[in-house]
Protein backbone atom coordinates (compact mmCIF):
# COMPACT_ATOMS: atom_id res chain seq x y z
CA UNK A 1 0.00 0.00 0.00
CA UNK A 2 2.81 2.01 -0.04
CA UNK A 3 2.68 3.36 -3.29
CA UNK A 4 2.70 7.13 -3.80
CA UNK A 5 5.19 10.15 -2.60
CA UNK A 6 6.76 9.59 0.37
CA UNK A 7 6.29 13.19 1.41
CA UNK A 8 5.22 13.19 4.89
CA UNK A 9 5.05 16.69 5.88
CA UNK A 10 4.30 17.22 10.21
CA UNK A 11 2.82 20.52 9.78
CA UNK A 12 0.48 19.16 7.29
CA UNK A 13 -0.79 16.26 9.16
CA UNK A 14 -1.31 18.31 12.23
CA UNK A 15 -3.27 21.09 10.01
CA UNK A 16 -6.00 18.84 8.70
CA UNK A 17 -8.11 16.31 10.40
CA UNK A 18 -6.92 13.25 9.00
CA UNK A 19 -10.63 11.76 8.27
CA UNK A 20 -11.80 14.20 5.76
CA UNK A 21 -8.29 13.81 4.16
CA UNK A 22 -8.54 10.39 3.11
CA UNK A 23 -12.26 10.64 2.44
CA UNK A 24 -11.59 13.94 -0.60
CA UNK A 25 -9.38 11.90 -2.14
CA UNK A 26 -11.36 8.46 -2.14
CA UNK A 27 -8.58 6.83 -0.30
CA UNK A 28 -9.29 2.87 -0.12
CA UNK A 29 -8.20 3.34 3.21
CA UNK A 30 -10.67 4.81 5.52
CA UNK A 31 -8.30 7.29 7.00
CA UNK A 32 -8.31 7.85 10.96
CA UNK A 33 -8.43 9.77 13.19
CA UNK A 34 -5.19 10.62 14.64
CA UNK A 35 -6.41 9.21 18.36
CA UNK A 36 -8.24 5.91 16.60
CA UNK A 37 -4.26 5.58 14.95
CA UNK A 38 -2.80 5.64 18.38
CA UNK A 39 -4.99 2.75 19.83
CA UNK A 40 -4.70 0.50 17.49
CA UNK A 41 -0.84 1.33 17.92
CA UNK A 42 -0.86 0.28 21.30
CA UNK A 43 -2.83 -2.91 20.61
CA UNK A 44 -0.29 -3.67 18.18
CA UNK A 45 2.18 -3.08 20.48
CA UNK A 46 0.33 -4.91 23.23
CA UNK A 47 -0.06 -8.25 21.21
CA UNK A 48 4.08 -7.74 19.91
CA UNK A 49 4.49 -8.21 23.47
CA UNK A 50 1.55 -10.95 24.04
CA UNK A 51 3.84 -13.09 20.56
CA UNK A 52 7.06 -12.13 22.39
CA UNK A 53 5.68 -13.61 25.81
CA UNK A 54 4.10 -16.89 23.93
CA UNK A 55 7.44 -17.13 22.21
CA UNK A 56 9.60 -17.16 25.20
CA UNK A 57 7.42 -19.71 26.83
CA UNK A 58 8.02 -21.95 23.80
CA UNK A 59 11.48 -21.69 24.47
CA UNK A 60 11.27 -22.16 27.78
CA UNK A 61 9.44 -25.35 26.98
CA UNK A 62 12.03 -26.62 24.37
CA UNK A 63 14.60 -26.32 26.93
CA UNK A 64 12.83 -28.41 29.34
CA UNK A 65 11.73 -30.94 26.72
CA UNK A 66 15.43 -31.26 25.74
CA UNK A 67 16.57 -31.63 29.60
CA UNK A 68 13.77 -34.58 30.15
CA UNK A 69 15.42 -36.42 26.53
CA UNK A 70 18.70 -36.40 27.97
CA UNK A 71 17.56 -37.79 31.07
CA UNK A 72 15.57 -40.45 28.86
CA UNK A 73 18.35 -41.10 26.38
CA UNK A 74 20.43 -42.78 29.36
CA UNK A 75 20.54 -45.64 30.74
CA UNK A 76 19.66 -45.16 34.48
CA UNK A 77 23.45 -45.73 36.01
CA UNK A 78 23.22 -44.65 39.95
CA UNK A 79 25.52 -46.80 41.47
CA UNK A 80 23.29 -49.39 42.64
CA UNK A 81 21.62 -49.98 39.26
CA UNK A 82 25.07 -50.08 37.40
CA UNK A 83 27.44 -53.11 39.17
CA UNK A 84 30.49 -53.43 37.61
CA UNK A 85 31.80 -56.36 36.01
CA UNK A 86 34.24 -58.23 38.23
CA UNK A 87 37.73 -57.27 37.99
CA UNK A 88 36.28 -53.58 37.56
CA UNK A 89 35.26 -50.58 39.13
CA UNK A 90 33.09 -47.36 38.51
CA UNK A 91 36.07 -45.71 36.52
CA UNK A 92 36.94 -49.15 34.06
CA UNK A 93 38.38 -52.86 33.96
CA UNK A 94 41.69 -53.08 35.39
CA UNK A 95 44.57 -55.53 34.39
CA UNK A 96 47.51 -56.11 36.25
CA UNK A 97 49.04 -55.01 39.81
CA UNK A 98 51.90 -52.54 38.60
CA UNK A 99 52.57 -49.75 40.46
CA UNK A 100 52.47 -47.54 37.28
CA UNK A 101 48.75 -46.68 36.56
CA UNK A 102 48.24 -46.45 32.58
CA UNK A 103 44.83 -45.50 31.98
CA UNK A 104 43.41 -45.38 27.98
CA UNK A 105 40.23 -44.34 27.51
CA UNK A 106 39.07 -45.90 24.07
CA UNK A 107 35.78 -46.82 21.97
CA UNK A 108 35.72 -49.85 19.79
CA UNK A 109 33.92 -47.42 17.23
CA UNK A 110 37.06 -45.29 16.51
CA UNK A 111 39.73 -46.13 14.05
CA UNK A 112 42.64 -45.22 15.89
CA UNK A 113 41.83 -46.69 18.84
CA UNK A 114 42.15 -49.98 16.64
CA UNK A 115 45.12 -48.46 15.32
CA UNK A 116 46.65 -48.14 18.92
CA UNK A 117 45.91 -51.19 19.97
CA UNK A 118 47.29 -52.96 16.87
CA UNK A 119 50.81 -51.43 17.81
CA UNK A 120 50.32 -51.18 21.42
CA UNK A 121 49.29 -54.86 22.20
CA UNK A 122 52.58 -56.08 22.80
CA UNK A 123 54.15 -53.15 24.55
CA UNK A 124 50.62 -52.82 27.01
CA UNK A 125 50.99 -57.04 27.54
CA UNK A 126 54.39 -56.70 28.68
CA UNK A 127 54.22 -53.87 30.95
CA UNK A 128 51.30 -55.95 32.84
CA UNK A 129 53.20 -59.25 32.73
CA UNK A 130 56.45 -57.63 34.22
CA UNK A 131 54.73 -56.12 36.93
CA UNK A 132 55.40 -53.20 35.99
CA UNK A 133 52.13 -51.32 35.04
CA UNK A 134 48.68 -51.58 35.67
CA UNK A 135 46.81 -50.70 32.84
CA UNK A 136 43.13 -48.87 33.62
CA UNK A 137 41.11 -50.07 29.90
CA UNK A 138 37.80 -47.27 29.87
CA UNK A 139 35.44 -48.09 27.20
CA UNK A 140 34.14 -45.36 26.58
CA UNK A 141 30.50 -44.28 24.45
CA UNK A 142 31.32 -41.64 22.62
CA UNK A 143 30.89 -42.67 18.87
CA UNK A 144 27.61 -43.78 19.41
CA UNK A 145 25.80 -41.75 16.71
CA UNK A 146 28.73 -43.07 14.39
CA UNK A 147 26.09 -46.27 14.00
CA UNK A 148 22.31 -46.48 14.00
CA UNK A 149 22.40 -49.11 16.86
CA UNK A 150 24.24 -47.05 19.39
CA UNK A 151 27.42 -49.29 18.48
CA UNK A 152 29.90 -47.65 20.73
CA UNK A 153 27.64 -48.60 23.65
CA UNK A 154 26.68 -52.06 23.07
CA UNK A 155 29.99 -53.16 22.51
CA UNK A 156 31.38 -51.59 25.32
CA UNK A 157 28.73 -52.77 27.60
CA UNK A 158 29.93 -56.29 25.78
CA UNK A 159 33.71 -55.80 26.77
CA UNK A 160 32.29 -55.89 30.33
CA UNK A 161 30.39 -58.77 29.81
CA UNK A 162 34.05 -60.16 28.95
CA UNK A 163 35.44 -58.54 31.81
CA UNK A 164 33.14 -60.68 34.34
CA UNK A 165 35.52 -63.59 32.73
CA UNK A 166 38.50 -61.99 32.98
CA UNK A 167 38.95 -61.66 28.94
CA UNK A 168 38.82 -57.89 28.79
CA UNK A 169 41.94 -58.03 26.79
CA UNK A 170 41.49 -60.86 24.70
CA UNK A 171 38.05 -59.77 23.54
CA UNK A 172 38.91 -56.40 22.78
CA UNK A 173 41.06 -57.31 20.57
CA UNK A 174 38.78 -59.81 18.70
CA UNK A 175 36.28 -56.73 18.66
CA UNK A 176 38.75 -54.16 16.81
CA UNK A 177 39.35 -56.62 14.04
CA UNK A 178 35.39 -56.83 13.34
CA UNK A 179 34.82 -52.87 13.77
CA UNK A 180 32.17 -51.85 11.81
CA UNK A 181 32.56 -48.83 9.12
CA UNK A 182 31.44 -45.68 10.39
CA UNK A 183 27.82 -44.81 9.42
CA UNK A 184 26.83 -48.82 9.14
CA UNK A 185 24.59 -50.61 11.74
CA UNK A 186 27.32 -52.24 13.76
CA UNK A 187 27.66 -55.60 15.03
CA UNK A 188 24.32 -57.40 15.90
CA UNK A 189 24.22 -59.01 19.09
CA UNK A 190 24.67 -62.84 17.94
CA UNK A 191 27.91 -61.12 16.18
CA UNK A 192 29.02 -59.65 19.11
CA UNK A 193 28.27 -63.00 20.85
CA UNK A 194 29.83 -65.26 18.56
CA UNK A 195 32.86 -62.85 18.65
CA UNK A 196 33.39 -64.25 22.26
CA UNK A 197 34.36 -67.61 20.81
CA UNK A 198 37.35 -65.95 19.19
CA UNK A 199 38.59 -64.70 22.79
CA UNK A 200 37.36 -67.95 24.53
CA UNK A 201 34.02 -66.77 25.85
CA UNK A 202 31.79 -69.51 25.52
CA UNK A 203 30.07 -69.58 28.57
CA UNK A 204 26.48 -69.26 28.58
CA UNK A 205 26.59 -66.37 31.19
CA UNK A 206 28.80 -64.17 28.65
CA UNK A 207 26.08 -64.93 25.92
CA UNK A 208 22.99 -63.87 28.18
CA UNK A 209 25.07 -60.75 29.79
CA UNK A 210 25.40 -59.56 26.31
CA UNK A 211 22.08 -60.00 24.89
CA UNK A 212 20.36 -57.96 27.89
CA UNK A 213 22.97 -55.28 27.59
CA UNK A 214 23.82 -55.44 31.72
CA UNK A 215 26.68 -53.54 31.21
CA UNK A 216 24.99 -50.04 29.69
CA UNK A 217 24.51 -48.22 32.72
CA UNK A 218 27.81 -49.45 33.52
CA UNK A 219 29.28 -48.01 30.16
CA UNK A 220 27.22 -44.53 30.82
CA UNK A 221 28.53 -43.65 34.10
CA UNK A 222 32.83 -44.45 33.07
CA UNK A 223 32.36 -42.46 29.89
CA UNK A 224 30.42 -39.48 32.33
CA UNK A 225 33.46 -40.04 34.33
CA UNK A 226 35.78 -39.41 31.51
CA UNK A 227 34.21 -36.90 30.90
CA UNK A 228 34.45 -35.13 33.71
CA UNK A 229 38.07 -35.57 34.09
CA UNK A 230 37.89 -33.64 30.81
CA UNK A 231 38.89 -36.88 28.41
CA UNK A 232 37.65 -35.37 25.36
CA UNK A 233 38.19 -37.77 22.58
CA UNK A 234 39.49 -41.22 22.13
CA UNK A 235 42.18 -42.53 22.29
CA UNK A 236 43.43 -41.15 25.07
CA UNK A 237 46.60 -42.59 26.92
CA UNK A 238 47.24 -41.29 30.52
CA UNK A 239 50.57 -42.44 32.45
CA UNK A 240 50.11 -41.65 36.15
CA UNK A 241 47.47 -39.13 35.42
CA UNK A 242 49.71 -37.18 32.49
CA UNK A 243 48.63 -37.56 29.01
CA UNK A 244 50.88 -39.25 26.96
CA UNK A 245 50.87 -39.45 22.97
CA UNK A 246 49.05 -42.58 21.93
CA UNK A 247 52.00 -44.49 20.73
CA UNK A 248 53.80 -47.16 22.33
CA UNK A 249 56.96 -45.91 22.59
CA UNK A 250 55.47 -43.04 24.20
CA UNK A 251 53.65 -44.72 26.64
CA UNK A 252 56.94 -47.11 27.46
CA UNK A 253 59.05 -44.04 27.82
CA UNK A 254 56.55 -42.79 30.38
CA UNK A 255 56.51 -45.52 32.19
CA UNK A 256 59.94 -46.44 32.16
CA UNK A 257 59.97 -42.51 34.03
CA UNK A 258 57.53 -42.89 36.52
CA UNK A 259 58.76 -46.39 37.80
CA UNK B 1 12.24 -4.77 -0.39
CA UNK B 2 13.19 -4.70 2.74
CA UNK B 3 10.73 -6.83 3.71
CA UNK B 4 11.66 -9.29 1.23
CA UNK B 5 15.10 -8.92 3.05
CA UNK B 6 13.47 -9.79 6.38
CA UNK B 7 12.39 -13.62 4.72
CA UNK B 8 15.47 -14.01 3.31
CA UNK B 9 17.17 -13.13 6.70
CA UNK B 10 14.52 -15.07 8.63
CA UNK B 11 14.99 -17.80 6.27
CA UNK B 12 18.73 -18.38 6.35
CA UNK B 13 18.98 -18.62 10.16
CA UNK B 14 16.01 -20.44 10.95
CA UNK B 15 17.76 -23.26 8.28
CA UNK B 16 21.37 -23.32 10.03
CA UNK B 17 19.27 -23.24 13.25
CA UNK B 18 17.04 -26.32 12.47
CA UNK B 19 20.15 -28.05 11.09
CA UNK B 20 22.44 -27.30 14.06
CA UNK B 21 19.46 -28.32 15.92
CA UNK B 22 18.48 -31.28 14.71
CA UNK B 23 22.37 -32.50 14.28
CA UNK B 24 22.48 -32.81 17.61
CA UNK B 25 19.05 -33.95 19.30
CA UNK B 26 19.98 -37.66 18.48
CA UNK B 27 22.61 -38.25 20.87
CA UNK B 28 22.53 -35.50 23.37
CA UNK B 29 25.11 -37.20 25.76
CA UNK B 30 27.63 -36.22 22.82
CA UNK B 31 25.92 -32.88 22.75
CA UNK B 32 26.74 -32.28 26.47
CA UNK B 33 30.23 -33.75 26.02
CA UNK B 34 30.80 -31.18 23.00
CA UNK B 35 30.08 -28.65 24.91
CA UNK B 36 32.31 -29.89 28.10
CA UNK B 37 34.99 -30.16 25.75
CA UNK B 38 35.15 -26.00 25.57
CA UNK B 39 36.57 -26.81 29.24
CA UNK B 40 34.71 -23.61 30.15
CA UNK B 41 31.13 -24.46 32.44
CA UNK B 42 31.34 -27.28 35.09
CA UNK B 43 30.38 -30.42 33.96
CA UNK B 44 26.77 -29.83 35.24
CA UNK B 45 26.57 -26.69 33.90
CA UNK B 46 27.81 -28.15 30.61
CA UNK B 47 24.60 -31.01 30.88
CA UNK B 48 21.97 -28.27 31.16
CA UNK B 49 23.70 -26.06 28.36
CA UNK B 50 24.16 -29.49 26.08
CA UNK B 51 20.93 -31.17 26.67
CA UNK B 52 18.65 -27.69 26.28
CA UNK B 53 20.97 -25.94 23.46
CA UNK B 54 19.55 -28.24 20.78
CA UNK B 55 15.91 -27.88 21.33
CA UNK B 56 16.40 -24.33 21.83
CA UNK B 57 17.93 -24.13 18.38
CA UNK B 58 15.19 -26.07 17.09
CA UNK B 59 12.52 -23.93 18.81
CA UNK B 60 14.08 -20.71 17.82
CA UNK B 61 14.52 -21.67 13.82
CA UNK B 62 10.59 -22.58 13.53
CA UNK B 63 9.58 -19.19 15.41
CA UNK B 64 11.91 -17.79 12.71
CA UNK B 65 10.58 -19.83 9.82
CA UNK B 66 7.15 -19.21 10.54
CA UNK B 67 7.69 -15.80 11.66
CA UNK B 68 6.55 -15.53 15.14
CA UNK B 69 7.87 -13.08 17.72
CA UNK B 70 10.49 -12.34 15.06
CA UNK B 71 11.81 -9.70 17.02
CA UNK B 72 12.82 -12.14 19.84
CA UNK B 73 13.99 -14.70 17.72
CA UNK B 74 16.45 -12.59 16.57
CA UNK B 75 17.26 -11.39 19.78
CA UNK B 76 17.91 -15.01 21.30
CA UNK B 77 20.02 -15.90 17.52
CA UNK B 78 22.55 -13.03 18.55
CA UNK B 79 23.03 -13.74 21.83
CA UNK B 80 23.60 -17.80 20.90
CA UNK B 81 26.03 -16.46 17.74
CA UNK B 82 27.99 -14.21 20.60
CA UNK B 83 28.08 -16.74 22.74
CA UNK B 84 29.29 -19.28 20.33
CA UNK B 85 31.84 -16.80 18.66
CA UNK B 86 33.54 -15.86 22.63
CA UNK B 87 33.42 -19.90 23.41
CA UNK B 88 34.92 -21.28 20.09
CA UNK B 89 37.64 -17.53 20.43
CA UNK B 90 38.65 -18.81 24.05
CA UNK B 91 39.05 -22.51 22.75
CA UNK B 92 41.92 -21.24 20.22
CA UNK B 93 43.23 -18.42 22.37
CA UNK B 94 44.04 -21.41 24.90
CA UNK B 95 45.48 -23.94 22.31
CA UNK B 96 42.55 -26.65 22.68
CA UNK B 97 42.34 -28.73 19.71
CA UNK B 98 38.31 -29.10 19.32
CA UNK B 99 35.36 -29.72 17.02
CA UNK B 100 33.18 -27.13 17.57
CA UNK B 101 30.20 -28.94 17.79
CA UNK B 102 28.33 -26.99 16.31
CA UNK B 103 26.71 -29.35 13.96
CA UNK B 104 26.47 -32.27 15.71
CA UNK B 105 29.87 -34.05 16.81
CA UNK B 106 32.71 -32.40 18.81
CA UNK B 107 35.09 -32.79 20.95
CA UNK B 108 39.14 -33.34 20.63
CA UNK B 109 39.94 -33.71 17.10
CA UNK B 110 41.63 -36.63 15.71
CA UNK B 111 45.11 -36.45 15.31
CA UNK B 112 45.46 -36.05 11.60
CA UNK B 113 42.62 -33.10 11.34
CA UNK B 114 43.37 -29.45 12.60
CA UNK B 115 41.04 -27.25 13.64
CA UNK B 116 38.96 -24.51 11.43
CA UNK B 117 38.70 -22.01 14.19
CA UNK B 118 38.63 -18.76 12.24
CA UNK B 119 36.11 -20.28 9.65
CA UNK B 120 33.74 -21.30 12.47
CA UNK B 121 33.91 -17.38 13.81
CA UNK B 122 34.05 -16.22 10.70
CA UNK B 123 30.55 -18.38 9.89
CA UNK B 124 28.63 -17.42 13.53
CA UNK B 125 30.13 -13.62 13.24
CA UNK B 126 27.98 -13.47 9.62
CA UNK B 127 24.66 -15.05 11.19
CA UNK B 128 25.12 -12.43 13.74
CA UNK B 129 24.94 -10.33 11.33
CA UNK B 130 21.86 -11.47 9.81
CA UNK B 131 20.49 -12.00 13.40
CA UNK B 132 21.37 -8.14 14.42
CA UNK B 133 19.29 -6.78 11.09
CA UNK B 134 16.20 -8.98 11.92
CA UNK B 135 16.36 -7.11 15.44
CA UNK B 136 16.57 -4.26 14.07
CA UNK B 137 13.79 -4.89 11.23
CA UNK B 138 11.74 -7.62 12.12
CA UNK B 139 9.61 -6.16 9.33
CA UNK B 140 9.40 -9.28 6.71
CA UNK B 141 7.53 -11.16 4.13
CA UNK B 142 5.00 -14.53 4.88
CA UNK B 143 5.51 -13.71 8.62
CA UNK B 144 2.89 -14.65 11.17
CA UNK B 145 3.41 -11.58 13.05
CA UNK B 146 1.87 -9.91 9.81
CA UNK B 147 -1.37 -11.45 11.07
CA UNK B 148 -1.04 -11.26 14.87
CA UNK B 149 0.67 -8.48 15.49
CA UNK B 150 0.60 -5.45 12.42
CA UNK B 151 -1.92 -2.96 12.31
CA UNK B 152 -3.32 -2.67 8.73
CA UNK B 153 -0.74 -3.12 5.97
CA UNK B 154 2.16 -2.18 8.31
CA UNK B 155 4.23 -4.42 9.43
CA UNK B 156 6.99 -3.19 12.04
CA UNK B 157 7.70 -0.22 14.16
CA UNK B 158 10.26 1.12 12.08
CA UNK B 159 8.22 1.50 8.90
CA UNK B 160 5.45 3.21 10.52
CA UNK B 161 6.21 6.59 10.70
CA UNK B 162 6.74 6.25 6.71
CA UNK B 163 3.62 4.12 6.67
CA UNK B 164 1.56 6.69 8.02
CA UNK B 165 3.46 9.74 6.26
CA UNK B 166 2.80 8.36 2.86
CA UNK B 167 -0.53 7.72 3.08
CA UNK B 168 -1.33 11.23 4.64
CA UNK B 169 0.67 12.13 1.64
CA UNK B 170 -0.81 10.35 -1.08
CA UNK B 171 -4.44 11.56 0.33
CA UNK B 172 -2.93 15.02 -0.11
Amino acid sequence: MVTTRKKPIKGQRSGRPAESVGKAAGSKRPARSVMARQLAHERARRRAWIAAGIAAALLVVAGLAGWYAYQSQRPDSTAASAPPPAGADAAGVRVGTGTVTVDVYLDFMCPHCRDFEDKADDALAKLVSDGTATIVYHPLAFLDSASSTRYSSRSAAASGCAADAGRFVDYATALYAQQPAEGSAGLSETQLVNLGSVAGLTDPAFEQCVRTDKYLAWVDGVTERAVKKGVRGTPTVLVNGQAVDADPQAVTDAVDKAS
Amino acid sequence: MRSWIGLAARLVLAGVLLVAGGAKVGDLAASVRAVHAYDILPYTASKVVGATLPFVEIAVGLLLLVGFATRLAAAVSAALMVVFVGGIASVWARGLRIDCGCFGGGGELAADRSPSYGWEIARDVALLAVAGYLLFRPASRFALDNAFIAEEDDDGDDEEEADQGSAVGSAG
